[in-house]
């Protein structure tokens, strides 16, 4: 057989360490749906484009490697839009490899075709269009390059069908890339450590970027030496074990208010890894109103987008930690301490069930039915909310969710690809019955692989956050949130070939949970709940991140 | 913060795309772009984007760190307020009547402009001048009856020799 381009494709996929790809096949992908034959590279087959997206994002958050999905052009293409957009907004390295119309009807709106680098432009590091055989290789290397490196992010490259299957000779070896090493900037560093050690009441703000710096260990070592209290971005969650008492939290909308009240009184905060969005600050004018603000990310657009900073630092986050923390001189502020604990006391107290009620309650016998090393892919809306509230995150790479973009229907394509990428460790998804249906054609995928996917669905019958949402602020006029109760989702589930089985809402779902756990293969339990089962406290709307609100 | 014009130039590769991932930047901020060069430069795998926009003082901060990020960007300067001499280039053709042409042509040469094209009825003339200068010289012939006009946008270089 001669060496055509998809070979190529594939050839270098693998150099790249790529042993699994994400995809859905199409007229113009066919020459790499037919060489994939000869390729130690697995192919997942999923159900729908935008799950091949999901999957690689969810391959790539659980294994730090980089996650790869494959669609045809025209339609294929378009529909992986939201899950190339979902992994820009969380910063997750993925390339996406879209195959295009043959280059000869390039522009004459050929039967699917359709411009993806235009479309994708805004949601992509980058983007190739690959127009020549002999640039198959060196497009591809490049994309692994940029997706890894500085912040990761989506990379696309679209390769037209007569590229795919023209013959070539075999291309040059990847050459050896000289490590490009950032030089800190020793006196950023050094003004940082001063004014930290200088604060009466300091707060470390821990952001997504810190797991994504792979920086976890050093980040708990700089909490330890300092001795100062953190706060984290939902993306920061599990970034440092809660188990040191130093853990505020997670900040913003629907954060803890213990994280969001120390925030508002610190006179020091230093952000690692986090871009202050507006979830997380709520109104900025009144965010941390008190404070000197430090900054440290890889990624200089981060710096001062929606902050003004007082003290900067672009760079590798080990790298700075690694200067930060000799600098860093350990020092008392019992004053500081004793007013958090005095808080947290009464904030806990306050709180019933930690303001996730019943649903709370549901998700820590889940957490206590599931081994420790257990991954959780909450999908979005309040079971969101609940899960990251609720679940004890002891490892950086156990709780997978759609943060930025908030993607509903991101938890059941994208554990799947979790699981793929981590065979050793259990898979739980959280999602609602709204997020559920979104991709409920990928049960078809965990049944025909029989990945052990346990899927829990808290089954309100209605799109629970924006009920609470008309509940609050729109005079409890509950327009176009009803779901209903006609679909049975145990039946669906079963169709799929998914044992399942439900919980009604006065039952208690331990022995559903405990048959769950235990299963061998996938696993449903559909959980009926409250629909006024909300969760408390949360911000309005134009308010600030101290006036949250316990109920109407 | 206060709006001023900026004047932003870029060292780009010389490769399809690459224009419309700049102007991404400017419009999905919702910046205009309110005038735009683009030529190969003595390598002719490398051009040259000289662009303007009107913002607050803060902007070229931001946008030239989104400009750096950009792949195929290879530099980007800021002009605004820098030691550099900045030109555009105007085409004014101009309705001409017996009773005008005296004074259209008498100004035309007080501002230094150049004809380029006449006829009984019409002139074209060419003004090469920075941009407070075409400004003034178009608004100086509007009331003559401009047939057509055209320039180039602004362009500029610095007056030293600078390192990088």
């Amino acid at each position: 057989m001669d060496t055509i381009g998809a070979d190529i494709v594939l050839k270098t996929l693998a150099e790249e360490g790529v042993d699994v790809i994400f995809g859905y096949p199409g007229a113009n992908t066919l020459p790499l749906n037919d060489r994939l034959a000869d390729s130690p590279i697995r192919h997942y087959l999923m159900r729908h484009e935008q799950a091949a997206a999901h999957a690689a994002d969810g391959y790539a958050r659980a294994t730090g490697k980089v996650g790869v999905c494959l669609s045809t052009s025209g339609p294929g293409a378009t529909n992986m839009v939201t899950g190339i957009a979902t992994a820009y907004m969380d910063s997750t390295p993925m390339v996406a490899i879209t195959a295009q119309v043959n280059s000869d009807l390039w522009g004459r709106d050929a039967f699917q075709e359709t411009d993806i680098i235009g479309i994708t432009m805004p949601i992509t590091k980058h983007s190739f269009m690959v127009r020549d055989v002999n640039q198959i290789a060196s497009s591809l290397r490049q994309a692994f390059q940029l997706a890894s490196t500085g912040r990761p992010g989506p990379v696309l490259v679209d390769i037209p069908k007569d590229i795919l299957s023209a013959r070539c000779g075999d291309q040059p070896k990847k050459a050896p890339t000289a490590a490009t090493k950032r030089i800190a900037n020793p006196e950023q560093i050094e003004r940082i450590a001063q004014a930290l050690n200088r604060s009466e009441r300091p707060v470390l703000i821990i952001g997504g970027g810190v797991k994504l710096g792979d920086a976890c260990v050093q980040m708990s070592e700089l909490v330890q030496r300092a001795q100062v209290p953190f706060v984290t971005t939902m993306m920061g969650i599990g970034s440092v074990s809660s188990a040191n008492g130093f853990n505020l939290g997670f900040i913003g909308t629907h954060g803890n208010e213990l994280a969001n009240r120390m925030i508002h009184q610190s006179d020091f905060i230093l952000a690692l890894g986090a871009r202050f969005t507006e979830r997380s600050t709520s109104v900025i004018s009144e965010f941390a109103p008190l404070a000197t603000v430090a900054q440290i990310d890889i990624d200089p657009t981060s710096i001062g987008k929606n902050i003004k900073v007082d003290l900067p630092f672009v760079g590798d986050i080990q790298e700075a930690l690694a200067a930060l923390i000799p600098l860093i001189v350990p020092r008392e502020r019992d004053a500081w301490l004793e007013r958090i604990r005095t808080d947290r006391q009464t904030l806990e107290e306050k709180l019933i069930d930690g303001g996730c009620g019943q649903a709370g309650t549901l998700i820590r016998k889940i957490q206590a039915a599931m081994p420790r090393e257990t991954i959780v892919v909450p999908d979005v809306g309040l079971n969101q909310i609940w899960t990251v509230r609720t679940w004890q995150s002891h490892s950086p790479r156990s709780l997978l969710t759609s943060g930025g973009m908030g993607t509903m229907g991101f938890s059941v394509p994208a554990a799947i690809g979790a699981r793929v990428g981590a065979p050793d460790r259990d898979v739980v998804v959280i999602c609602g019955d709204g997020g559920f249906y979104m991709n409920i054609q990928e049960l078809a995928t965990i049944s025909y692989y029989r990945l052990p996917i346990k899927i829990v669905v808290i089954n309100n019958g209605h799109l629970g956050m924006i009920r609470q949402m008309q509940d609050l602020f729109y005079d409890a006029r509950f327009t176009t949130s009803d779901l209903g109760d006609r679909v049975d989702l145990v039946a669906v589930a079963r169709g799929f070939g998914i044992p399942a089985e439900r919980v009604a809402v006065d039952e208690d779902p331990a022995e559903a949970i405990a048959r769950m756990g235990s299963a061998e293969g996938p696993y449903m339990v559909e959980a009926m709940v409250d629909p006024d089962n909300y969760v408390y406290p949360i911000i309005p709307p134009g308010a600030s991140n101290v006036e949250m609100i316990s109920g109407k | 913060m206060a709006i001023e014009e900026h004047i932003i130039s870029l060292l780009v590769n010389n490769q399809p795309g690459v224009l419309s991932r700049i102007a991404g930047v400017f419009s999905s901020r919702g910046y205009n772009i309110r005038s735009l060069c683009v030529a190969e430069t003595t390598n002719p795998e490398v051009s040259r984007i000289t662009l303007t926009s009107r913002a607050e003082s803060d902007f070229t901060e931001k946008i030239k760190k989104q400009l750096d990020k950009l792949v195929d960007v290879i530099s980007v300067t800021d002009f605004t307020g820098a030691p550099a001499v900045q030109r555009e280039l105007m085409l004014i053709s101009l309705r001409l009547t017996p009773e005008n042409r005296k004074e259209v042509l008498r100004a035309i040469d007080l501002f230094g402009c150049r004809v380029v094209a006449m006829s009984e009825e019409c002139l074209i003339m060419e003004i090469t001048a920075n941009k407070d200068k075409t400004a003034a010289i178009l608004k100086y012939f509007e009331p003559f009856g401009v047939v057509e006009m055209n320039r180039t946008g602004a362009i500029a270089v610095f007056r030293q020799a600078r390192e990088g």
